[in-house]
C-alpha cells in the first residue's frame, strides 16, 4: 500500500512538472553583473543582466555586504540609474571598501543567483565627459591666426578639493578628414591649435582621465569654420597675374615655333670653318700636303708689313732657263732620296720664284689660267713614296695637293694654285715655296728651314699626317706663326706656300741669296748666303764677306729677277737704304741689260745702273757649278 | 651697550617668527615658511607638497601594476580574492572612508595618519623585496617594482616630516604605526599558503598607497590652494 502511495505521489509531481514544462516556465537563469561604475568616487552604479527569464515575470534584487560587516543589504535605489541597474548614493558608498555583491532572480518556478562580485569603489571610477567645450579663432596683429578651445570638468567631480584629479584630452579633425587629431592636455582646462587649414571645418571632441581611473566617454562634437587666409582681391590679381603669364608663354612658343631656325641662326651664329681659297679638302684627305699647298692660291701674298724686316728668302740660282728658276730640280729628281732627311739648311731651297710679290701674281695668273690639265692618281702619296708619278704639270701637282687639304675649298681656285717651279715630284729637297710666316720663322731662329717650311705646310694642309719628315715641334711652332699671319689675312691667303717638297733632301750645293728685306712695293734686299752657315736667321751679324744684293737689275720672263749686288752697302745699317732705292728701281725696265754679265763672277755680278745695284742670279749659279 | 642690543634683536626675531607663524595659520603658503632655528630651510611648502604628490601617485602606480602582474601570474583561479577581506595588518587605524570623512579630519591629523601608514609600510616593504628575490622564478617586474617603492617610500616619510615639520611645527608625535606580521606567511612552503601571503600584501599596498595619494592631495589643494585646486 505505501509503495503504492509514493509512486502515485511521485507520479503526480511529474505530471505537475511535465504540465509545466510543456506550458515552457522555468526558473530565471543565471543573471550576471556587468559592471559597476562611480563617475566621481563617492556614488556608484552596477548593472546586471538577467538570464532567461523562463517565460515568467522575474524579480531581480541586488544583495550585497561590505568588507568587515556581516550584514546583506539589499541594493537602495534600483531606479535611478535605469533598468537592471542599482544606484548606490553617497550615504551607501565607502571608498577603499571591498563590496560582495549578488543578484537574486526570483520567478514563481525558482529563483537563481549570480557569482558574487569584488567590487572596490577606489578602482571603478569613471567620469562623465567635460562639459561646456568652446571654440573661438584667435587673430592677433602679425601672427598667424590660431584656434582656442576652453572646456570645464564633469559637474559631478569635485576637483576643487582635490577629491579628483583629472587630466584631458583633446581631439580635432577638419570636417571631411577620416583620421582624428589627438593631443593630450593635462591637467589644464584650455589649448591652443596653431596648425590649421584655411577654408576647413573642424570638429573639436574632448575627453577626461582621473588620476587613477578610466577614461570617460568623448564629449559632443563642438565645429568650428576657419576662414580662408586669402582675401578676394587676392584671388584676383593672382588670377590676373597668372593669366598674363599664360599669354606671355603662348605668344613665345607660338614665335619659337614660327621662327625657331632663325632665331636659333641669330642667337648661336654658326662658326665659320676656315677657308682657304684653293684649298681642296680630298687632298688633305689623300695626304699629299705638297700637292694640296701648291693647290692654294695665292692671293694676298704681299707679305705684312710686321715680317717686313724678318722676311728672309733664300733664292736659288739656276741657269737653266726651260725652268723657272727651278732648273735645278729636274736635275736632281733622279737621284733624289726620297726619304725625308734631317734638316739640310743649306738646302733650303731658294726658289722663291712665287715667294717673291713681283712674280707671285704673275705666277699666280698663269696658274689660274692653266686648271689642272692631267689626270694626275689621286691616290695619297706620302713624301717617302718615291715612286711619285709625276708626270704632270705642278698644276697638277697643285690639283693634288689641293684635294689633301679637306678644310679648303676645292672650287675653281685650283686655277689659282700656286705654279710649282718644282718638278711635279713631290720630294724635292729644295722647298721652293715659303709662307710669309716660314721666313719669318726662318729669320727667327728655327733650325731647318726646309722642316720648318713642310712643316708649316702640314699645318695648313691641318695636320696631314701623311708626312713624317716634320718635327712635330716645329709644326707647333709653325703653326702659331702660321696662325699669327693667317689671322691678318684671308682665309684664301695664298701667302701659305705650297710646300710640296722635303727640304731634307739636299744633292747639290747651292748657293743661296738671302733676301735680307722685301719692301712693300716688292724690293727685294739681298744677302748672300754662306755654304756653312746653317743658321738661315737673317743675322746683322752676317759675315763680313757677305755682299748685299740690294737691286733687282730687271725682270726676265716676267717672272725671273735679275739681281745686282750693291757693293756699298756691307752692313746692316746700309741694307736700308739699297731697299729704298730699290723701290723705284723696280720699274724699271730692263733697259739696263748692262748688267746682263751674268757668267761674271760674283763680285762682278753687280752691276751699278744708274745708282741701282741689281744682282743676276745665274752670276751665282755659275760660280757654284 | 652695543652687545646687548643685538643679542635682544637676535631673541626678538625669533619669537616675532612664531607668532606670525601662529597668527596666520592655514594661510602657509604666502610666507616663506621655516621652522624657528631651522637650518637649510629653503623649499616652500608648496613645493614640498607638490614632490609629496608626485611621490605618492608614482608610488601608487607601480603598486596597482605590481598587484596586476601578481594576479595575472599567480593568483588566477586560486579565488585569493574572496579571502583578502578584512586582511590589512593597516586596518587598525582609522582612517576616513569617504571624502566627507576625510574633509572633516583637521589637516595635522591628517598628516599624522599619512605619517603612521608610511611608517607602517617600512617593514613590509623591506621584507617583500628580500622574499621576491628568493621566489623560485622571481618576475623581473615585480622584483624591480618592489625595489622602487621601497625607495620612494623612505623619501615620502622624509618629505612628510619635513612638510608636518613646517605646518605643524613644535609637536613632535610618538611614532604610532601598525605592525606588520605576515613575514611567517611569506616564508611559508606551502605554495599556496605562501602565494595568498604575496597577493594579500601587495593588495594591502595599492589600497593604502590610494589612500595615501588621496589624502595628500586632499591637503595640497586645502593647505596650498585653499581648496581651490
Amino acid at each position: 500500500m505505501k509503495e503504492s502511495v509514493a509512486s502515485t505521489v511521485v507520479f503526480i509531481l511529474l505530471l505537475f512538472l511535465n504540465t509545466s514544462l510543456l506550458n515552457g516556465q522555468l526558473p530565471p537563469g543565471k543573471p550576471e553583473i556587468l559592471k559597476c561604475r562611480s563617475p566621481e568616487k563617492e556614488t556608484f552604479t552596477c548593472w546586471w543582466k538577467p538570464g532567461e527569464d523562463g517565460g515568467l515575470p522575474t524579480n531581480y534584487t541586488l544583495m550585497y555586504h561590505k568588507e568587515g560587516e556581516t550584514i546583506t543589504h539589499e541594493c537602495p535605489d534600483y531606479i535611478t540609474s535605469g533598468p537592471n541597474s542599482c544606484y548606490f548614493n553617497k550615504k551607501h558608498t565607502s571608498i577603499w571598501t571591498m563590496y560582495i555583491i549578488t543578484i537574486n532572480a526570483t520567478n514563481q518556478m525558482g529563483s537563481s543567483s549570480s557569482d558574487p562580485r569584488y567590487v572596490d569603489v577606489t578602482y571603478i571610477v569613471e567620469p562623465d565627459p567635460p562639459v561646456n567645450l568652446t571654440l573661438e579663432l584667435k587673430q592677433p596683429e602679425d601672427k598667424k591666426p590660431y584656434l582656442w578651445m576652453k572646456w570645464y570638468p564633469p559637474t559631478l567631480v569635485d576637483v576643487r578639493s582635490g577629491w579628483l584629479t583629472l587630466q584631458y584630452e583633446i581631439r580635432l579633425k577638419p570636417k571631411k578628414a577620416t583620421e582624428w587629431e589627438t593631443h593630450f592636455a593635462g591637467q589644464q582646462t584650455q589649448f591652443k591649435i596653431l596648425s590649421l587649414y584655411p577654408g576647413q571645418k573642424y570638429l573639436v571632441q574632448v575627453r577626461c582621465k582621473p588620476d587613477h581611473g578610466f577614461w570617460s566617454e568623448w564629449s559632443p562634437e563642438s565645429s568650428i569654420q576657419i576662414p580662408n587666409d586669402v582675401t578676394m582681391k587676392d584671388t584676383i590679381v593672382w588670377i590676373f597675374v597668372a593669366v598674363l603669364s599664360a599669354v606671355i608663354c603662348l605668344i613665345m612658343v607660338a614665335v619659337v615655333a614660327l621662327k625657331g631656325h632663325s632665331m636659333v641662326t641669330c642667337i648661336l651664329p654658326p662658326v665659320p670653318g676656315p677657308k682657304i681659297k684653293g684649298f681642296d679638302a680630298h687632298l688633305l684627305e689623300k695626304g699629299k700636303s705638297e700637292e694640296l699647298l701648291s693647290a692654294l692660291g695665292c692671293q694676298d701674298f704681299p707679305p705684312t708689313s710686321d715680317c717686313e724686316d724678318l722676311l728672309v728668302e733664300f733664292l736659288e740660282v739656276d741657269d737653266s732657263e726651260d725652268q723657272q728658276l727651278m732648273p735645278a730640280h729636274s736635275k736632281e729628281h733622279p737621284g733624289e732620296d726620297r726619304k725625308p732627311t734631317p734638316l739640310d739648311p743649306d738646302s733650303d731651297s731658294g726658289r722663291g720664284s712665287c715667294d717673291s710679290p713681283s712674280l707671285l701674281s704673275k705666277k699666280c695668273e698663269e696658274a689660274r689660267a692653266n686648271p689642272s690639265m692631267c689626270n694626275t692618281p689621286e691616290g695619297i702619296e706620302k713624301p717617302e713614296n718615291p715612286q711619285t708619278k709625276v708626270t704632270c704639270t705642278r698644276d697638277a701637282q697643285s690639283t693634288r695637293l689641293e684635294g689633301k687639304i679637306p678644310y679648303f675649298p676645292a672650287d675653281g681656285s685650283k686655277s689659282s694654285t700656286w705654279p710649282l717651279p718644282q718638278p711635279p715630284s713631290q720630294h724635292s729637297p729644295r722647298s721652293s715655296y715659303h709662307s710669309i710666316a716660314d721666313v719669318c720663322k726662318l729669320a727667327v731662329g728655327t733650325a731647318g728651314a726646309s722642316a720648318t717650311l713642310l712643316g708649316k705646310t702640314d699645318t695648313h694642309a691641318l695636320r696631314s699626317s701623311k708626312t713624317t719628315e716634320t718635327e712635330g715641334e716645329e709644326k707647333a711652332a709653325e703653326r702659331r706663326e702660321v696662325e699669327s699671319f693667317h689671322s691678318k689675312t684671308d682665309q684664301g691667303t695664298a701667302w701659305l706656300l705650297p710646300l710640296e717638297k722635303t727640304p731634307f733632301i739636299s744633292v747639290k750645293p747651292l748657293d743661296y741669296v738671302e733676301i735680307h728685306k722685301v719692301n712693300k712695293d716688292g724690293a727685294l734686299s739681298l744677302l748672300p748666303k754662306h755654304k756653312e752657315n746653317s743658321n738661315q736667321t737673317e743675322k746683322p751679324s752676317t759675315p763680313e764677306a757677305s755682299k748685299e744684293y740690294a737691286k733687282v737689275s730687271r725682270v726676265m720672263d716676267n717672272n725671273i729677277l735679275v739681281l745686282v749686288q750693291d757693293p756699298r752697302a756691307q752692313n746692316l745699317a746700309a741694307f736700308e737704304e739699297p731697299a729704298k732705292e730699290a723701290l723705284p728701281s723696280l720699274q724699271e725696265n730692263p733697259a739696263e741689260e748692262d748688267l746682263a754679265s751674268f757668267t761674271s763672277s760674283p763680285s762682278s755680278c753687280g752691276l751699278q745702273l744708274g745708282g741701282l745695284d741689281y744682282l743676276d742670279p745665274t752670276c751665282f749659279m755659275h760660280s757654284f757649278q | 651697550m652695543d652687545n646687548k642690543g643685538w643679542s635682544l634683536k637676535g631673541s626678538l626675531l625669533p619669537l616675532l617668527l612664531l607668532v606670525s607663524e601662529l597668527l596666520l595659520g592655514q594661510s602657509v603658503d604666502s610666507l616663506p615658511i621655516c621652522p624657528t632655528g631651522a637650518v637649510n630651510c629653503q623649499v616652500s611648502l608648496r613645493d614640498l607638497f607638490d614632490r609629496a604628490v608626485i611621490l605618492s601617485h608614482y608610488i601608487h602606480n607601480l603598486s596597482s601594476e605590481m598587484f596586476n602582474e601578481f594576479d595575472k601570474r599567480y593568483a588566477q583561479g586560486r579565488g585569493f580574492i574572496t579571502k583578502a577581506i578584512n586582511s590589512c595588518h593597516t586596518s587598525s587605524l582609522s582612517t576616513p572612508e569617504d571624502k566627507e570623512q576625510a574633509q572633516q579630519i583637521h589637516h595635522e591629523d591628517l598628516l599624522n595618519l599619512i605619517l603612521r601608514v608610511l611608517r607602517s609600510w617600512n617593514d613590509p616593504l623591506y621584507h617583500l623585496v628580500t622574499e621576491v628575490r628568493g621566489m623560485q622564478e622571481a618576475p623581473d617586474s615585480i622584483l624591480s617594482r618592489a625595489i622602487e617603492i621601497e625607495e620612494q617610500n623612505r623619501r615620502l616619510l622624509e618629505g612628510m616630516e619635513k612638510i608636518v615639520g613646517q605646518v605643524h611645527p613644535g609637536v613632535k608625535e610618538n611614532e604610532v604605526y601598525s605592525v606588520w606580521s605576515g613575514l611567517p606567511s611569506l616564508q611559508m612552503a606551502d605554495e599556496d599558503t605562501r602565494l595568498f601571503a604575496f597577493y594579500n600584501l601587495l593588495h594591502c599596498l595599492r589600497r593604502d598607497s590610494h589612500k595615501i595619494d588621496n589624502y595628500l592631495k586632499l591637503l595640497k589643494c586645502r593647505i596650498v590652494y585653499d581648496s581651490n585646486c
